[in-house]
């Protein structure tokens, strides 16, 4: 539980830090951005059995993102509860392995732009181009892999190996 | 069978229902021009505090290598500085000139606001926000520093946007970039002999460029020239610059002209700024 913890800090610290880089910009998006702290849940919900402890991280990361990274209410606590939710789904038709965790990855970071461009459309918040968040998902692709990949492999050769359990 | 029926009418209708108070809500908590809460600022201060120390390794590293990037083309630029330096004491005898006819100008035309008239707070950009596509940066200045909503924010170029949360030691700035529509900006587009007013309406995110509107036709206006805050409206000081006119484009009456402007500034790499705050002697 401790590793898992630590493991979502040290992702959702990564989307601060990344942030505020030059390469990661919304006029152009790099090849090299996406969305830490979405891959985190992704890479947990698969190894719990608790589905409650699993809600209430999702939950409290939901309100930290939402406080300090967006200035909203509950954005971020729907928007992650609907992915781990959606992962969760599809966890119980395919199994998980390096290839389709990566998927499952690529699919809960473009459900998460993908509703807040239409959120901000319909808030009338900005106007944005769709191309561009064309071009934001498809440039999320390759660091969702990279990321994705290393963390499973972290969690699934280490930790599994040490503890070798779902969580309870 | 008219059972099953009626029940799933009443689940999508459920559903739909549930969506649209959901949208709602959302669009009223996306409504950034709110105070923060005591609870909101308190996790807010503490959690950037905190990852400003942790984080503060990777970010040394990373600046390093930024830096070692720079020095390439260090020679260069220190060869233009050495040229642009002998300029610097006409300049500053200008410079006092200057000050002197606008300060009888101001008087003569009972201004009361300019961009002299605010001293600067410098900032350092800690987070740039996610969701709302980066368009909203995180400085580590807030209400402790005597920051306030609706301060402007500028960098070393030019215009950067507006302060539209404060917290105790942490405040939002939204940029310019945003294409906020419901802030327009006044600006005065010159080439140093004639002027004529507009107002930034939005940004195109394919061209990189804002957009200028209500401008007669009938006005000149040519590629390159400068385009500065009016001081209309109030929350802009007149005299900070946000870019150059890149193409003149008229709407489709043939009536007004639609200038696309250059920002000055690098949206994608902010790493320091500073928020205009008005001189205490001069506060109301």
């Amino acid at each position: 539980m401790i590793s898992v913890i630590i493991y979502t800090i040290l992702s959702f610290l990564l989307d601060n830090l990344i942030s505020c880089y030059r390469m990661f910009s919304i006029t152009n998006p790099s090849i090299f951005s996406t969305i830490y702290t979405v891959i985190s849940l992704v890479i947990i919900s698969s190894y719990f059995d608790n589905n409650k402890k699993l809600i209430y991280i999702t939950i409290i990361l939901g309100i930290l993102f939402d406080i300090i990274y967006t200035n909203t209410f509950i954005l971020n606590i729907v928007l992650f509860l609907l992915i781990v939710y959606i992962i969760k789904e599809i966890d119980n038709y395919i199994p998980n392995n390096i290839f389709t965790i990566n998927i499952k990855a690529i699919i809960a970071v473009f459900i998460y732009h993908i509703v807040t461009y239409i959120i901000l459309l319909l808030s009338h918040y900005g106007s944005y181009p769709i191309k561009l968040l064309g071009m934001i998902l498809i440039r999320s692709i390759i660091m969702t892999i990279i990321y994705t990949s290393i963390s499973y492999i972290l969690f699934k050769k280490i930790y599994f190996k040490v503890y070798d359990k779902k969580i309870k | 069978m008219k059972k099953k029926k009626k029940q799933n009418r009443q689940r999508i209708l459920i559903i739909a229902i549930g969506v649209i108070i959901l949208v709602s809500i959302l669009s009223v908590t996306l409504n950034e021009d709110k105070k923060a809460s005591s609870f909101s600022s308190l996790v807010k201060d503490s959690v950037l505090n905190i990852s400003k120390v942790v984080l503060y390794p990777f970010r040394f590293v990373i600046n390093k290598v930024e830096d070692y990037n720079n020095l390439a083309d260090i020679r260069e630029k220190y060869q233009e500085l050495l040229s642009s330096t002998d300029r610097i004491s006409s300049l500053e005898a200008e410079n006092i000139e200057l000050r002197k006819q606008i300060d009888a100008l101001k008087d003569e035309l009972n201004i009361t606001y300019t961009i002299n008239d605010y001293e600067f707070l410098n900032a350092t950009v800690i987070s740039r926000n996610i969701a709302y596509w980066y368009n909203t940066i995180t400085i580590d200045k807030g209400s402790f520093n005597g920051i306030k909503k609706d301060m402007v924010v500028v960098n070393s170029q030019g215009l950067i946007g507006k302060i539209v949360s404060v917290s105790t030691f942490t405040s939002d700035v939204r940029l310019l970039t945003t294409g906020d529509t419901a802030n327009k900006i006044s600006v005065r587009i010159t080439d140093g002999i004639t002027s004529v007013n507009g107002l930034i309406s939005g940004y195109d995110y394919g061209t990189n460029t804002l957009t200028a509107e209500g401008i007669s036709n009938t006005e000149r206006v040519n590629a390159g020239d400068y385009v500065y805050t009016s001081g209309l409206g109030g929350i802009y000081p007149s005299g900070i610059l946000i870019g150059f006119v890149r193409e003149i484009n008229t709407d489709e009456y043939d009536l007004a002209k639609i200038i696309n402007v250059e920002p000055v500034c690098d949206f994608n790499d902010i790493n320091y700024v500073a928020v205009l705050k008005r001189k205490e002697n001069n506060d109301d």
